[in-house]
């Protein structure tokens, strides 16, 4: 049960943030251009998306063993939270700008009326790589969470639910969403997912966890101090 | 291939960011691959965590340096 919560929890919390930036160019260039091509280009890209978590998901799960897809998956899911914990340590410390959604809307509008006369496939083109690359990532998550704890069901419902209710809330206020808590995110899912990989490479390479799942919440712990600790060394006066 | 090349960097950045940290976290979980099963001592695994953990306080102290220089 708990290991179910954890991959729908990962899975949703990483689907959520990435929506929120695929939403951003959606609208960008759905009320710049109209909607009809932006339209098409995400439901391309989400159509490619699904494809690949069906084709990849499905070869993994069936085909590597259970050891090796653990220290693999562990390994690449260790780098990829590193690369967003990383992120967060330095914007949460002010070393580098957080992520503006209002900012990424209004420089995304002005390209576009500039390109106003050319054709409509800029649009296609530009919801369709927005929604594709953004979409990369969570289908990464979802494989990851979802193939090494055999809960791939449970991961693709939290990744779905978690575009679902980013997508109804931009349909409804029709704005980028500039309130969710992005950079909080990016950072909690950071810590989870280098949590999570610490615990599968650690398991693909043979060694035992005490406490087994809950083993997680320890590391956790762990990188949550380490992170806090870089935050205060980096605002220290001698760094600042 | 102009596109290929786009998309393998857009999917190499989905996981590293500079590539001089990503390559010690590689090496350190390598090293634990290779030593930690050797062990046989319970909660060894924490070793391999503290190390990451410390290895993310060091990249991201020096990366914050390096910017402000």
């Amino acid at each position: 049960m708990g290991a179910q919560l954890l991959t729908f929890g990962a899975a949703f919390l990483g689907s959520a943030v990435e929506s929120v930036e695929a939403l951003t160019i959606v609208l960008a260039v759905g009320l710049t251009r109209g909607w009809r091509a932006p339209l098409l280009g995400t439901l391309s890209a989400l159509g490619l998306l699904a494809l690949l978590v069906g084709i990849f998901g499905q070869l993994i799960v069936t085909r590597v063993p259970e050891l090796t897809l653990k220290l693999i998956i562990g390994t690449l899911i260790v780098l990829f939270g590193l690369r967003w914990l990383h992120k967060a340590v330095l914007r949460s410390a002010g070393v580098v700008a957080m992520h503006d959604e209002n900012r990424a809307y209004a420089e995304t509008v002005e390209s576009l009326r500039a390109d106003h006369e050319k054709t409509d496939w800029i649009g296609f083109t530009l919801a369709l790589k927005g929604v594709f690359l953004e979409g990369l990532e969570v289908v990464f998550i979802v494989i990851a969470v979802g193939g090494t704890t055999g809960g791939m069901g449970v991961a693709v419902v939290g990744g779905l639910l978690a575009m679902v209710v980013v997508a109804g809330a931009g349909v409804i206020i029709r704005r980028p969403l500039a309130q969710v808590p992005e950079n909080t995110l990016k950072y909690a899912v950071g810590i989870i997912l280098t949590s999570v990989g610490t615990f599968w490479a650690a398991e693909g390479m043979g060694v035992s966890w005490p406490l087994d799942f809950v083993s997680i919440l320890g590391l956790a712990v762990l990188y949550l101090v380490a992170s806090r600790v870089a935050i205060a060394l980096i605002r220290r006066p001698a760094l600042a | 291939m102009r596109w290929l090349r786009a998309a393998a960097s857009e999917v190499i950045g989905l996981f590293v960011g500079d590539w001089f940290q990503s390559g010690v976290s590689v090496a350190i979980l390598g090293a634990g691959w290779l030593a930690l099963p050797r062990l046989h001592v319970e909660g060894v695994a924490y070793v391999l965590a503290l190390a990451l953990a410390v290895q993310l306080v060091l990249a991201t102290a020096a990366e914050a340096r390096r910017k402000k220089a």
